[in-house]
């Protein structure tokens, strides 16, 4: 049974309250969602907002087919696909190389070990291929099962898997100030 | 099974829902392959470590933000929005090529009135068309004779 069926269909009917309090449930989600998704970078507050500026457009089209958290994560994906194609044209026009696709380990600065851990994660997360960043994002950071994942990309689950393990392949060496313990959670 | 085989079942393996079958498959397997049990151990330090990722902060005002914009604001990616920003600038494409197009197909001899203010100080220059605009004003001709004194050291401008 879906948490969120009750606020969803109110919210489908034009509740605003409704809506407000599915924001409240997923704002953490989603905001983390999209800082990983984009590199953490500072646009991606603003990119949440579009994720669920867009949900209350076509919360109508929800058919509750999946739970509304695994739609709410797909229109994520969606926001910062669009969002990665409009970013990589300004790029172009404007620069030739994105500044966070340099190495994650080169500017650890451990000024609170908090801080210094997210920031490891996404700017390891930051030079995996898109394909292997959302699938490892939505496992490991957003906790998504393999079919809440196959269901918010459209892909099998065997290319899930397939994915989750090379992603964690190529995320080892990076995340090894982590795993080897020199920075503490 | 081979290791090629068995990549892909050890992060199903490391997250504990490999069903029955592949789970016997991969074990035996994995009970004469270092290799392959050194890549589990990293897949499950790798979850593990991920899992641990501390939450973001959320703004106090994100869901203010957010409904905001939902009554009509337009965020960073409205601005970058390349097929939004083609439809907002078209009807401005479509008047600055008629104004260029007016301004050269203008005759020099029109004498209509100018719409814009007129500089009434000596030696001022008041264009009589857009032709003459393009013409005459070039630089800060038109600033300069705005600031020139009239006679009698004000200017005049209406």
């Amino acid at each position: 049974m879906d948490a969120d069926r009750a606020l969803v269909e109110a919210a489908a009917g034009g509740d605003r309250d409704a809506f407000d309090e599915l924001v409240r449930r997923h704002q953490s989600a989603i905001l983390g969602l999209c800082r990983a998704l984009i590199g953490g970078r500072d646009d991606a507050e603003d990119l949440a907002q579009e994720v669920f500026v867009r949900a209350w457009k076509s919360l109508r089209t929800f058919r509750g087919d999946s739970s509304f958290r695994t739609w709410l994560h797909r229109v994520a994906i969606n926001v910062a696909r669009t969002h990665h194609v409009n970013r990589g044209r300004l790029m172009r026009l404007f620069r030739p190389a994105l500044p966070h696709e340099s190495d994650p380990q080169d500017r650890v600065e451990a000024i609170d070990a908090r801080l210094a851990r997210r920031d490891v994660v996404e700017r390891a997360l930051a030079t995996l291929p898109r394909d292997l960043r959302e699938v490892i994002t939505l496992r490991d950071l957003q906790g998504l099962d393999y079919k809440e994942i196959a269901r918010a990309l459209d892909v099998p689950i065997g290319t899930i898997e397939s994915r989750i393990f090379r992603a964690r392949q190529r995320l080892r060496p990076l995340l090894a100030p982590l795993v080897d313990g020199r920075t503490t959670p | 099974m081979t290791c090629d085989q068995a990549a892909p079942l050890l992060a199903a393996s490391a997250d504990g829902v490999l069903d029955g079958e592949r789970r016997t498959t991969l074990d035996g397997h994995l009970a004469g392959c270092p290799e392959c049990r050194a890549a589990l151990a990293d897949q499950m330090a790798v979850r593990a470590w991920l899992a641990r990722t501390p939450d973001v902060t959320v703004p106090p005002d994100f869901r203010e933000r957010v409904n905001a914009r939902i009554d009509g604001g337009d965020g960073l990616l409205g601005v970058a929005d390349f097929r939004a920003w083609t439809l907002r600038l078209a009807p401005f494409a479509v008047l600055l090529a008629l104004a260029a197009w007016l301004g050269v197909g203008a005759s020099p001899s029109s004498t209509s009135t100018p719409a814009t203010p007129s500089v009434a100080a000596a030696g001022a220059f008041v264009p009589s068309s857009a032709a003459d605009w393009q013409r005459n004003v070039s630089g800060n001709a038109l600033l300069e004779a705005a600031l020139r004194p009239a006679a009698g050291g004000e200017v005049d401008v209406r």
